[in-house]
Formats: C-alpha cells, structure tokens, sequence
C-alpha cells in the first residue's frame, strides 16, 4: 500500500514534466493557425492527467472528458457558459452537419467547431499514449524525439521562434527521461524506495541537465557555417519561398525603386510594349550608381547634367566611338501599352521621331530619356527610334589597360563607389576570378563567365533577401548562389569596382518574344516578366559598354572578332555561330583527334559542374542514403530472413540448396545473437538453439546437413518439407 | 537385424548386469568393433570383471581370464610347450591368451616382462613360442586393468606401450541408487548367470568388417589431424600424440559411428572420443604436472580451441 502512495507522488512529477513538453507542441499550433484558447485545451490536458493519477475508473473518465469537450466547444463558439437546450441542439445540428460532408469527402467545409472537436480527441489520444509511456512502458525517448523534431522544423520552416521552447524542452525532456530510467531500474526487482531514496538518486541528473541547460546558454552562439538548406530543400519540395513578413512574393516588372533587391518573383505576362525591329536589342531605361547593400539608387554628384531634344533631332548616342564600329542605321517602332514617362531605348539611339510635342529630357548620369510636355510628365503611345547597328572590336577591347583609367584623366569616382562594410571576401573572389587576365575587358568577361558554372542557378522563386546586417551581393556569391539577373548584375558591378573598374547597373527590358515576322521585320512582344538589369563597364578608350552575367542571356554587345583566336580562347564559345564555323574552317586540318579529347573533357565538365551545383542536394541525398542504409543494417536480422526466403523458393531442390539455406541459417542465428561457440560441433549448437527456440527443428535440418556434410548421403530427402522448416525457422528468428 | 539392432541388444544385455555404465559398455564394445583393445584404470571392486564377463557372453565368446601377479611368468601367459610321451612329441599347451576376450587383471603388477609378452600378442594378434608363430582367434579383444599408478609394488607400463591400447577409461564408482540398484539385484541370485548370448562371433565379425565401411570426410580426417597436429605443440604438452594415435582416433571414431547406427563419421564422435584416446598417448612436461594441469583439461582446450568442420571449405594447410 505503500509503495502505491509513493509511485503516485513520483508520477505527479513525471505528469508535470511531461505536461510541459506537451504544452510546447500546443504553443506553436497557438501561433502558427487560428486556434484560440489554449486555456481550455490545456485544462484537458489536466483533467487527463488528473484521471490517469489518480487511476479513475473510465465510466467516468470517459463520460467526464466527453462533457468537456462539448462544454468547451459550446463556450468557444457560442460565447456562453451554461448549456441550455437552444444552445445544445446548434452545436449538434452544425456537428452532426459534418458526418455528410466527411462521406462525401468534402474536407474543405468541415465545420471549425467539428474541427475543434478532432483536435481535442487528438489531444485525447495524446495524453493516453503519454500515460503508456510514463506509468507502461517507462520510457518518453521516442515523445521526447518528436518534440525536439517537430519543434525545430517548425523553427527552421516556419516564422515560429523556439528559441525558448528548445531550452524548455531540452532540460524537461532530458530530466523526465532520466527519471523514468530510474524508475525503470527500481521497478525491476520491486523493491520499495522513498522519495528520498529517489532524490538522492536523481540528484546528479538534474544537476547534470542544469548544468548542461546553463552552459549551453552561456555560450556563445555561432552563426551557421553552412549556407541555409531551406531554399534548397524547397525547391526540392517544389514549394514556394515565404518570406512572411519580410518583403512578400513580388511580381516582376519595371519599377523605379531597386532600394531593396532580393525576393521570389512570379512571372507576369502583361504587355508592356511591342516593338518591330530587325535585330534583337536590349531596351534600356536607366542606370544607377550607387550600391547600398541591399540594392541600387541613383546619387546624384552636384547638379544632374540634362540635355533637351526635340523629336528628330540628333543625340549624343550617335557619336562615333573608337574601337566602335558603326554598322548601318535601325529603326525601331514601339508601341507602348503600359504608359512611361520616359523612353526605352536600344544601345545607340540617335534619334527619337513621335508626332507628339514633347520635350526629351536627357539625364545624362542615369541615362534616362524623360518625356514631357513643360513641366509635366508626358506619355507617348507611338514612337520610332533610329540606332546605330555597332560592334565592338576585340583587338581594340583586348589592348584595354588598367593604367589606361588614369591617363583619361576623367573621374570615375561615383562608379567606383561601394559601401563601406562591403566584406572583403567579394574582392578577394573578383581578385581570384581575374587573376589571369589582363586586359580590362578580359577581366570583366572573366566576371561575366564566372556565374555560368561555379554552382549558381538561375531562379525566380526561392531568392533570398539579405538581413539586416547581410550583403545582398555577398549573400548571392557565398550563400546561396541562386537568383535572378539583379543578384548577377549587381554582384558583377560589385566585383568590378572593387577591381577599380567602373561599372554601373543598368535597367530596361530584354529583347522579348518574337511573335511573327511582318514585312521583314520582326515584332517582339516585351511584357513584364522581361524586366531586366545588367551590367555597363566602362572600358578605356572605348567608353561604356554593356555586359551581361546573368545566365540564360545574351548580352546586347556585338563583337567584332578582328583577332586572330586562339584555339582555347575563353571568347569562343560565345562568338556567333558564323564566325566561329568561319574560325573552325581555317584550322579544320589535324585536329578531328583533338575535338573527340575535348568533347570527353567536357563531357566530364559537365558532370563535374552539376555535382557542384547541385552539392547539397546530392549531399542530402546521399545522406538520407547513408541513413537509410544504416537503419536497414541495424535491423537487418527482421528483415533478411524474408528477403532470402523468398529469392531462395526460385531455387532447385537439391542438397546444395540445402546446403546453402543451412549456412544462411547459421549466420542469420549469429545475427540474431546465437552464434556458434569456437569448437562447438553443428550437433551441440543445434541442440543449445533448439533448446532456446523450444523446438527440435534445427536437429533435424542439421541431421540432414551433417549426413550430406560428412557422409556425402546427398539425396532422398523430402526438400520440399525442409525447405518449409527451414523457412518457418527463419522466420522465427526475427521475432 | 541391423547392424544398429544388433549392436543395440548387446548393449540392452550388458545393461542387464551393469547399472549405470551404459558409457562404459558402448566404449567397450566400440573398442571391440574397432578391433581395439581397452585399459581400464580404477581401483577394484567396481565392475570390471563383470563387465568383460557380460559382453564375452553377450557374444558367446571364450572369455579368458589372466591374473597377474609379481611372479607370473610369460609363458603362463602363452602357453607352454609339454612333451607327450604317447606322441613322442611336445605339444603346444596354450596359455590364456588364446581366447576371444581376455580380461587382464591389475597388469601393473607384473613383470615388464610378462607386460611385454601380453602387449606383442595384443599388437600382433598372434604369439610366437618355440620360434613357431601362432594366430590368435578372432575376434580378439583384451581389456586390461591397473590400480591407479600411486599403489606400492606396481610396474608401471611404459609409454610406448600404452600406445598398444585404444582406449583408456577409468569407470568410476556408482551412484548412491545405482549401488542399491546392484544390490537389489544381487540380493538372491547372481545376475551373470542368466545373461545369454545374442549374437554369435561370425555376427559381431561381420560388424567389425562394417566398422571399415563407416565414411569418414576429408573434412573431418584434417579435423583429426588438426587435433592431433595441436597435442604436438601445446606447450605444457612433452610429447604429443603420434599419427597412429590419430589412426587410432579415426577407426575409434567409424566403430563408434556405426554403434551409433550412422554410415558417417561427425565431429561430434572425434570431440567424444578424444579424450579416450589421446589421453594415455599424450605426454605431460614435468612442469605442466607439478602445475596439477591434467590431460583431460588440455585436451578439452584443445578442442575448444581447434575450428570444426561445418562447411566444404579445405582447412588450414
């Protein structure tokens, strides 16, 4: 009678604890889902313990909780405390509602109230598996795992914060389990012990978790090594990036404020403008200067500098560069559906013609073509812009020198300007990138080149934006090496300025879709999803000129290949396809053996490239891998045995396969702890496991090894019948 | 009737006579069925004779029996040769030993001499007397007794002599129910007497030419090999068993398989019999006995230690 009073003091202590840990799975369903009222869910939690304390009887517990749960619902719903029969017969009709849904599988429109009925049985079965654990089984590892699991994925994916959870959990968990260990050891043999007894005991182990609980506290805490696996794991799942309450999925377009970069984008496919033209060109709107490491916007040094333009009237783009060589004149008519106060443009513009009066307004530090009409904003519908076809020459490009900036003698200082806790690590990457090259424009195409492989991935949605105290470029480089063309066009800017070369961001629109061909020239239909940004470096000598890191474009750039090219040249694989036949012809000769080489070379490349892009999911694949290969071996005794039993029933029945299924026996019982002593003959080993099994199965099969074994009497037994045994025995063993 | 029933009604007709030596009888028979002979160590009194006795009459053999003493002499072993006045001639008188089965009592106790002469005609199952080699009649078996070495005034047989035995056994007293159970038995009448013979000497022939037939393994002669190659060098071991100990073991192993009822030799039978076997064959350092280790606990090691056989896989060479 005694021990029983003491059980039941001990047991309250393990219900608190465990009353804890269950109050945590509730906090986040609290805050995560429009659930209410924790009070009432913990208060049956209570009155659950209460009953399983104190052993009552279910015909009361039962109908208790019962009364309860209806109680509940009727306060939460109804908002009165007393049941009356019009408030009764609501809650059973909107209950009773639910049968009919949940037939016809209709899930969606199940009742809250029904809802929170399941919760409540949910919570029901909880506490009973809980009391299994505790007072039954005296062990909570497994409760005490799924916690520790469903708390830190809710941590990790979702905008619940554990942080204090994590600690609650870790000192009741470990402190409940260390006690049910104890009491697990004390109940063996039955012997009575005092909650003195049991203190004295347990002392060092809540000293141990207090301890522990207060030094892992204490420490510091280190930022993670690894890049963040959620983006990556989402992807995985297919699922879309929720940034909650930071910035929320945007869409993509045009839109003058680039101060905070970084996202998930959803395409959007309205129209913005079209354009006939025959070439492909990149629409530019403006540049920006000035990097804030969240994103770009346009500081202006002293007064901006503006020029007016009248429709028709020559502009500056129309100058003659050197190392430019201007081909013969476009024209581009567009359309504007979308409605700018400014012009989109392609690389050089010379002339805009609209019948429209209005006044073009030329910021020239941002490049912006502003419409208007006084001091108003003007919009056109209609315009038609007349360029320049250019090209740039290589040869030219090519003899471009660092020292060359300083001799211009002009100040780049606002293209060269980054903020001052830039981290370092970008320009030692743009250090490492160039190295090799030495012409300007080798080294940016060194950056440009350098995203199309070294792990990065073009991707709308799972984009992260920078925290308060990150870099929006270094978080793209060294993190998470997924985005869209403003991560590369920014990060490529970046990197150029800390090679001191200037660069600027620029915005506008890609090419677009070509629709269909009129009169031999081409409409592209540019909608809002083609919203673009690259880079404008300047090169010495040349003046800007666009480049373009972002993968899965193509710059705006032609160039003139006025060089002779070497076979390695990092420039051929971006010529036009002409030129580069043109260049293959001519050195056609002896060099089929070679070709095949490179072929194999680069067949590796990109195997080796999607390894390396695709490092952490191989990672988690290969660890999943690794577990699940663990696991299997761990419990390979259960499972084993069913496998061979049923590759072994193709097999002929003769004495080898007997043979064989016997030695398959012996190492499945040694699996199973069983193993055959050091000179234990096959007889007195089958004789101690037949004595463990309780049966005499393992005599006769080796009464039919042995006699094949030893007396070479190989044939007339009834395989059929040992085969069975045989199987029944194997099976045994994995209980 | 099976070798196995025949072999079983011998054994059922001894364990008439004999409590609780059911052990002691299957190794003497296996010994006889071996064509071996057996020494028998212990002290008297506790059914040596009788046990000999019950199996020559089992098999209604001529049953000899030899006491020896200090002063017996070989040819009271042998037989002597007397001169027949009526023939004019010496006539072969033959000793004991010419009968199917020869109990040799305490043969410690006699001469080396005498030892020698009763030991040549175990090995080569005839006697020579007067230069005139004679056979002695099959089936032969001799079972010889010795009090155990410590009693004053014995000889104690040399080692390579020792070897001439198959088995070596020490029979033990009864148990305290046993020991009723033989007086019970003998209370009225002499138990002997009534035993009769079931199966005749051309049977139990027939078994020991069975004997031969018995299959023995490669795997399971390299097992006795390793076994024995182990006795060579235990290191408490002075001298260890030599390869007709080994071919002794094996023809032990086929008769006793055979009483068995089994047409193959196992493991199990070379584990049973070893210690029979190997044990009077095996030499202990002087150290090893100062140290009180025994033979049967070397050898019990010995067999813990070696791999048996369970698979066709070739042992180590």
């Amino acid at each position: 009678m005694k021990k029983k009073r003491m059980q039941k003091r001990f047991l309250i202590f393990m219900y608190v604890l465990a009353f804890v840990l269950l109050r945590e799975w509730l906090l986040p369903v609290m805050e995560l889902t429009d659930t209410g009222h924790m009070d009432l869910l913990l208060g049956f939690v209570i009155i659950a313990f209460g009953f399983s304390l104190f052993g009552v009887t279910p015909f009361i517990s039962i109908p208790v909780k019962l009364l309860y749960i209806a109680w509940a619902v009727h306060y939460i719903y109804l908002d009165v405390v007393w049941f009356t029969l019009r408030t009764a017969t609501i809650l059973f009709q909107n209950l009773a509602s639910n049968f009919t849904l949940i037939v016809q599988g209709d899930w969606e429109n199940i009742t809250d109230p029904f809802r929170t009925v399941l919760f409540f049985i949910l919570l029901w079965m909880t506490t009973y598996l809980i009391r299994h654990w505790v007072e039954t089984k005296k062990s909570i590892f497994l409760f005490y795992m799924t916690t520790v699991l469903y708390v830190t994925l809710l941590d990790t994916f979702t905008p619940y914060s554990a942080n204090g959870s994590i600690f609650t959990i870790m000192l009741t968990g470990l402190s409940l389990l260390g006690l049910l260990t104890i009491m697990r050891i004390y109940g063996q043999d039955g012997t009575r012990f005092t909650l003195r007894d049991l203190l004295s005991v347990a002392a060092p182990l809540f000293l141990l978790v207090m301890v522990s609980g207060v030094i892992a506290n204490l420490l510091p805490e280190k930022d993670p090594v690894w890049p963040d696996p959620v983006p990556y794991l989402k992807t995985f799942v297919g699922g879309t990036l929720d940034e909650g309450d930071e910035r929320g999925v945007a869409k993509s377009g045009y839109g003058p404020d680039d101060s905070r970069l970084g996202g998930p984008f959803l395409e959007d496919d309205t129209l913005v403008f079209e354009a006939v033209v025959e070439k492909k060109q990149y629409w530019k709107v403006e540049t920006k200067n000035t990097y804030t490491t969240k994103g770009w916007e346009q500081v202006s040094v002293g007064n901006t500098p503006y020029e007016f333009y009248r429709p028709r009237m020559v502009m500056d783009g129309g100058d003659s560069q050197p190392g430019v060589e201007r081909g013969p004149v476009g024209t581009a008519k567009l359309k504007m559906v979308e409605k700018f106060p400014f012009l989109v443009y392609p690389y050089g513009m010379t002339k805009a013609i609209t019948d429209q009066n209005v006044t073009i307004l030329h910021l020239s530090e941002s490049g912006q073509y502003r419409t208007t009409v006084g001091e108003e904003e003007a919009f056109l519908d209609f315009y038609e812009l007349e360029y320049v076809d250019h090209s740039y020459s290589l040869q030219a490009l090519r003899a471009t020198r660092m020292e060359s900036y300083n001799l211009s003698g002009e100040n780049f200082d606002e293209y060269l300007q980054l903020p001052e806790e830039l981290p370092t690590r970008i320009g030692e990457l743009a250090e490492t990138i160039t190295a090799s090259s030495e012409s300007v424009y080798d080294k940016a195409k060194a950056i440009e080149r350098y995203f199309a492989s070294n792990g990065f991935a073009y991707d709308q949605q799972n984009v992260a934006v920078p925290g308060e105290d990150e870099d929006y470029v270094d978080q793209f480089l060294f993190e998470t090496k997924r985005g869209y063309c403003d991560n590369f066009s920014t990060s490529m800017v970046v990197m150029l300025r800390t090679l001191d070369i200037p660069a600027r961001w620029a915005k506008g629109f890609a090419p677009g879709d070509t629709v269909n061909y009129a009169d031999g020239e081409q409409i592209y239909q540019v909608t809002n999803k083609e919203a673009h940004s690259w880079v404008e470096a300047y090169m010495p000598g040349i003046g800007w000129m666009p480049f373009e890191p972002t993968i899965g474009f193509n710059g705006p750039a032609d160039i003139d290949y006025d060089l002779e090219m070497k076979a390695d040249d990092p420039e051929i694989p971006e010529m036009p396809k002409k030129e580069r036949d043109r260049l293959e012809q001519k050195k056609a000769e002896g060099e089929k053996k070679e070709a095949w080489t490179l072929n194999v070379t680069k067949a590796f490349e990109t195997v080796g490239q999607s390894i390396r892009e695709n490092k952490m999911i191989l990672f988690i694949l290969f660890a999943l891998l690794a577990l699940v290969s663990g696991g299997l071996y761990a419990i390979r005794k259960k499972w084993m045995p069913k496998v061979i039993i049923s590759m072994s029933r193709s097999k002929i029945d003769d004495w080898e396969t007997y043979a064989n299924r016997y030695r398959i026996l012996l190492k499945q019982l040694d699996r199973s702890g069983l193993e055959r002593e050091s000179g234990e003959t096959l007889n007195a080993y089958a004789a101690r496991v037949d004595g463990h099994f309780g049966s005499d199965r393992m005599k006769q099969l080796t009464a039919v090894y042995e006699e094949g074994l030893y007396g070479g009497n190989k044939t007339g037994h009834d395989w059929a019948r040992l085969q069975k045994m045989w199987e029944d025995f194997m099976n045994g063993t994995t209980d | 009737m099976s070798a196995k029933e025949k072999i079983e009604r011998i054994l059922n007709n001894i364990d008439r006579v004999m409590i609780g030596k059911r052990d002691i009888a299957e190794l003497s028979l296996t010994a006889l069925l071996a064509g071996g002979h057996t020494l028998l160590e212990d002290v008297p009194g506790v059914g040596k004779t009788m046990m000999v006795k019950a199996l020559a009459k089992s098999i209604g053999a001529d049953f000899k029996r030899i006491q020896f003493t200090p002063d017996l002499l070989p040819s009271d072993v042998l037989g002597v040769s007397i001169y027949n006045p009526e023939e004019m001639e010496f006539e072969f008188r033959p000793g004991p030993i010419m009968g199917n089965i020869v109990l040799a009592d305490e043969i410690n106790r006699t001469s080396p001499k005498t030892q020698s002469a009763l030991l040549e005609g175990m090995e080569e199952s005839s006697i020579t007397v007067d230069g005139e080699t004679m056979p002695i009649p099959q089936p032969f078996f001799v079972m010889a007794t010795q009090n155990p070495i410590e009693y004053e005034g014995t000889y104690p047989l040399p080692e390579a002599q020792l070897d001439r035995f198959l088995f070596k056994l020490e029979m033990g007293y009864p148990t305290a129910s046993e020991e009723i159970e033989v007086l019970r038995r003998a209370e009225k009448e002499v138990p002997l007497d009534h035993l009769e013979t079931v199966i005749s000497i051309e049977e139990l022939i027939v078994l020991q030419d069975a004997v031969k037939d018995v299959a023995v393994d490669d795997i399971v002669k390299a097992y006795i090999v390793n076994c024995a190659n182990e006795t060579r060098m235990h290191q408490s071991i002075h001298l260890g068993v030599s390869p007709r100990g080994s071919l002794a073991l094996m023809r032990a192993c086929q008769a006793y398989a055979l009483l068995k009822g089994r047409s193959y030799v196992t493991p199990d039978d070379v584990q049973y019999l070893m210690p029979f076997v190997f044990g009077h064959r095996i030499t202990l350092h002087p150290g090893a006995s100062y140290e009180g280790i025994t033979v049967e606990e070397i050898i019990e090691s010995i067999l813990l230690k070696v791999e048996v056989p369970v698979d066709k896989v070739p042992l180590h060479e």
